[in-house]
């Protein structure tokens, strides 16, 4: 936060750098992030591009901080323009005050209005002259030393990361980055900074970086995933990435599938062989694996499908977040299909949700859906490892004894032991028709009806213990959120009580099935709530209330992407909410 | 199956591949005497029954799986063949044989079945060809004659040229490509044995006469002649499908190639994974 | 390995043969029990009792072969026509067919076992073969004549026997 711009020295700030036409922001931005991240600090990068595949104008949003952090925050203390083409574009998001330093080229266009209006001290430095210092300097590093000075990160820190991240590229390119980075420092030593980072915090070991994406396919091969097939869609195709390169080293494999109808299937065939299995996707892709898992629900073939979502419907917003894939994650099936839904709340979470939805899958015999999404997948951060849980992937399987064996049989817990080709005595054809026990297709109401109270029965009975929410705080004033909104909801709540509020926040991990005597036990002190989800038409909240009564006092901060929900946002929306109550 | 002459001739045992539910198919299905030649082709490989998987579709002879006592899949309509592929790359100490209709794989699946052409995952695929949509009351599959004019759905016939599975299978790099007729079964059971044994994606289109929306189709057995002569040459392959009018019968081709293999690398443990996370200064 | 020379392969043919007769008629009964043609698929499963006892028998004569049968794949048996001769064709049931359409599928299939081994006991130049060969044409002779006098029991169906009067259905 940036309570008090006047401070000189800080343990956190906000800072962003926009170019285009290949200047290398990203690249930029990830090498600050790494390098404070080496200096000890957390952080976070999250990044906002145009539609083009190459050239595109790009920004890298960068948080510092010597705490935990994972939420970007509502404006900057500093913004470096490489170039200012179709910059516009950030104009809501790069928000910028009196309080804030913009650096930009003075040859690379014209000053936006947006920047002119606000308030924000304009210095000028010639990135694209100061190139013709040194041969094969690169305005992105040269903004990457005039950043890191005017922070106060340690340069060797710097060097150490642009040397790694340049290690294959050979020593000419790696002395000319370096030489950028000096005429950075060197065009930085006459400007005052916004603000500095104070002295290296205590370190903290070890520290990941890591992005949510990355963390999703850490979670699935943790919870023993050792199959993926998928087909490539933005923004998940990181996790399939990260699982091809991962799962052949614990003996796992990918298949790159020739589309999602493909990739969900063939993950349903390899979870009937007994090995655990994962796709992910986002909306488009999610919308085509539906009808699968269905199937996975009457067949009882555990899956874990993770959605990245987007903004929809259709083709949507490919590169922005949005929740607004809740409703088809709980209701896309025909039939009764109750299912497995959960969400992360935050990138190391995606780790550990997607090891829990592994787990449970695997435990339930049932598809389970997580509903991650751009604004955790894509960004990159600086955070403490995600806690090592013991949940892995544990079915129930017949066993030796399979005179007699019913793949379906009426189990008293719901779950039936299944058994997996190679067993003797076990063969049976797994079916989407209604079936016997005997897994024999069968058109019978209560055959139909048997099995679908078993199935119901087998979430019902599970104990599913204190993860399904994370909930912290008391009073009788509330947030209740899910999934990425959670972040800048934690920040909001740690606002409104250094402002002296009482106030909880729930974030509900397992969307489906939803603990409903547990979160009206959790909402019992709750007077006022304010419901946040990034989504127009407020599926949460309409989700929340086909299950339980909300509190009469209950606000709804629904918004659709791609702006993400800010802090600021939120404490708005809790400001309105205690305001009318006092009134 | 005790005696020392069921123990000597081995296809005796084909009845322990045959499950006791009785097939919903119409007497007279072509795809009984698939069922028998399949179920014979067990017996001959001697396979031990769990560890064979049948992955299948929906329609008439996607019913397959449950009439035999081997593993299997009855899935969504045209996915067999994913549902297939993944099973087998995951589990390539199984059999794994992916079987269904002329609609199931060529229309709603033929995205697969061009896709599994050229994966060539180690599966086997018997297609009963009997260009009619069975269970939805005898409409026109993709390899229905275009003047075909018995259907509610295309009174006036389809106005397409049929589909050309063998062409299409050649076209996308099947490495093992035969055509077999269910009224012969003892020489359907012998391709499908080399289809089962092949290492490879095997492709079988089996004409398999619908004796309900199709009778004129027990006609076939006239018209159907052996011919194709197994060749690696994709040319004289081709040659050949320009000489056929959909009865040759044989195995059309068959040139093993690399099949598809995942990505394998030296194993570490997932600690090691986890380190190539932290933070180093 | 021709029946028509070999021992071993003439008494894998007829225990097949029974064998594969058998198979096709309970699969016949079976597909009559799926239409509820109750009167044939009784015929049907009658018929395949008989042809079980018929392979225990063929299978008592193979046994007494001290040089053991070959292992023959489907495709290597050398059967007049696509299957053994005495299997029900497929393509002659209909699931209206009468107990006079079931008992001409039967006859049929008598017949072609009966011409399968009179044909061998005509040409096989081995006399052991051809003493069974004789035994068990006359056998099947016995089931042709059996079934001629059945079916004169029957009226045969008027012309509209298969009249549809219950369309097909569609089912997935």
């Amino acid at each position: 936060m940036s309570e008090n711009p006047d401070n000189q020295s800080t343990s956190e700030l906000s800072l962003a750098l926009v170019g285009s036409g290949g200047a290398g922001v990203m690249t930029a931005g990830q090498t600050l992030l790494d390098a404070a991240a080496a200096s000890d600090y957390y952080g976070l990068m999250t990044r906002a591009t145009g539609p083009q595949i190459r050239g595109g104008e790009a920004a890298a949003i960068l948080r510092l901080s010597a705490r935990p952090v994972e939420c970007q925050d509502d404006r900057l203390d500093l913004l470096v323009a490489i170039d200012w083409n179709k910059a516009e574009r950030f104009a809501d998001e790069l928000i910028v005050d009196d309080n804030s330093l913009v650096v930009a080229d003075p040859g690379q266009g014209e000053v936006p209005a947006w920047i002119t209006d606000s308030g924000a001290r304009l210095v000028e430095v010639p990135f694209d002259a100061l190139t013709r210092e040194f041969r094969g300097a690169r305005t992105n590093t040269i903004a990457v030393g005039l950043v890191a000075q005017l922070i106060g990160l340690e340069g060797r820190d710097v060097d150490a990361t642009v040397r790694r991240i340049l290690e294959s590229k050979g020593a000419k390119l790696i002395e000319a980055a370096l030489a950028g980075l000096e005429l950075g420092r060197t065009a930085a030593a006459d400007l005052a900074g916004p603000k500095r980072l104070e002295r290296r915090p205590e370190p903290v070991e070890p520290r990941w970086l890591i992005t949510g994406n990355e963390a999703a396919g850490l979670g699935a091969v943790r919870g023993g995933v050792r199959f993926c097939a998928a087909y490539p869609i933005t923004p998940s195709t990181e996790i399939q990435e990260w699982l091809a390169a991962h799962l052949p080293e614990l003996g796992g494999s990918l298949v790159q599938a020739e589309d999602e109808l493909a990739s969900i299937n063939m993950c349903l065939g390899a979870s009937f062989g007994g090995t655990p299995a994962i796709t992910a996707t986002s909306g488009p892709g999610f919308s085509l694996m539906v009808e699968a898992l269905g199937l996975a629900t009457q067949a009882e073939i555990p899956v874990v499908v993770v959605d990245v979502m987007r903004g929809g419907p259709s083709t949507g917003i490919p590169t922005r977040s949005e929740q607004s894939d809740l409703d088809i994650a709980v209701h896309g099936a025909h039939g009764d299909a109750p299912r497995l839904v959960l969400a992360p709340n935050s990138i190391g979470d995606c780790v550990t949700t997607t090891q829990w939805a592994v787990h449970l899958a695997e435990a339930l015999q049932s598809p389970a859906v997580v509903l991650s999404d751009q604004r955790l997948g894509q960004a990159r951060a600086a955070i403490a490892p995600p806690p090592s849980r013991d949940w892995h992937a544990q079915r129930k399987l017949a066993g030796n004894d399979t005179a007699d064996y019913r793949r379906f049989t009426d189990a008293e817990d719901g779950v039936s032991p299944m058994a997996l080709p190679g067993m003797p005595g076990g063969e049976y054809t797994a079916t989407g028709l209604s079936h016997m026990e005997s897994a024999r297709p069968s058109a019978s109401g209560m055959d139909h009806r048997r099995q679908l109270d078993k199935r119901r029965r087998k979430f019902a009975q599970f104990d599913f213990g204190k993860h399904w929410a994370d909930i912290d705080g008391d009073g009788d004033l509330w947030v209740l959120t899910w999934g990425s909104t959670t972040l800048p909801a934690r920040e909001a709540v740690a606002r409104m009580r250094d402002r002296g509020h009482a106030i909880g926040l729930i974030s509900i991990r397992l969307l489906s099935p939803l603990d409903t005597e547990a979160l009206t036990e959790a909402l019992r002190s709750c007077r006022r709530l304010l419901v946040v989800e990034q989504s127009h038409g407020g599926q949460f909240h309409r989700y929340l209330r086909s299950h339980i009564e909300l509190p009469a006092d209950t606000h709804l901060l629904a918004r659709p992407g791609p702006l993400n929900i800010t802090p600021g946002d939120i404490v708005s929306g809790l400001e309105e909410l205690t305001l009318e109550d006092a009134a | 199956m005790n005696s020392a002459v069921e123990q000597q001739i081995r296809i005796l045992g084909h009845k322990d591949f045959k499950s006791d539910y009785k097939p919903v198919w119409c007497a007279g299905c072509g795809d009984f005497g698939v069922l028998n030649a399949l179920t014979k082709a067990m017996a001959a490989l001697e396979l031990s029954p769990e560890n064979v998987a049948m992955i299948a579709g929906i329609g008439c002879s996607s019913r397959i799986p449950a009439y035999t006592t081997v593993y299997g899949f009855h899935g969504v309509h045209g996915r067999a063949l994913p549902l297939a592929a993944g099973l087998a790359v995951s589990r390539p100490d199984l059999t794994v044989i992916a079987t269904g209709g002329d609609g199931d794989g060529f229309s709603i699946g033929g995205n697969h079945f061009l896709h599994a052409c050229r994966r060539n995952v180690n599966m086997t695929y018997l297609v009963m060809d009997n260009s009619v949509y069975g269970m939805t009351k005898g409409q026109a599959s993709p390899t229905t004659e275009c003047d075909w004019t018995g259907s509610k759905l295309s009174p006036q016939g389809t106005h397409q040229p049929p589909l050309q599975p063998l062409e299409l299978a050649l076209a996308a790099r099947a490495p093992f490509i035969a055509r077999a007729f269910s009224n012969s079964p003892n020489e359907l059971a012998r391709i499908m044995t080399e289809a089962i044994a092949f290492e490879g994606f095997a492709f079988v289109q089996i004409l398999s006469p619908c004796i309900t929306f199709r009778p004129e189709q027990l006609g076939w057995k006239k018209r159907v002649h052996d011919g194709f002569e197994p060749t690696d040459d994709r040319a004289a392959a081709f040659a050949a499908l320009a000489e056929d009018e959909g009865f040759t019968t044989g195995i059309l081709y068959r040139a093993p190639r690399p099949r598809f293999a995942p990505d394998r690398r030296e194993p570490v443990d997932i600690g090691a994974i986890e380190k190539r996370f932290e933070v180093r200064s | 390995m021709s029946p028509l020379t070999d021992l071993g392969s003439f008494l894998a043919h007829a225990v097949v043969l029974e064998d594969e007769a058998a198979t096709r008629y309970r699969e016949l009964a079976d597909a009559m029990a799926v239409h509820n043609n109750p009167d044939v698929e009784a015929l049907f499963r009658k018929m395949s009792e008989y042809s079980d006892m018929h392979r225990a028998d063929a299978i008592e004569h193979a046994e007494q072969h001290a040089g053991g049968l070959p292992d023959l794949k489907p495709w290597e048996f050398e059967w007049p026509g696509d299957e053994s001769p005495e299997s029900g064709r497929l393509e002659s049931t209909h699931y209206l067919m009468t107990p006079y359409h079931a008992l001409e599928l039967a006859l049929e299939a008598e017949e072609g076992a009966f011409a399968f081994y009179s044909s061998i006991a005509g040409q096989t130049g081995d006399p052991a073969i051809r003493e069974l060969a004789e035994e068990f044409s006359a056998e099947e002779k016995q089931h042709v004549e059996a079934l001629k006098k059945w079916i004169a029991q029957y009226p045969e169906p008027p012309e509209n026997w298969d009249d549809d009067l219950d369309p097909p259905v569609p089912v997935d």
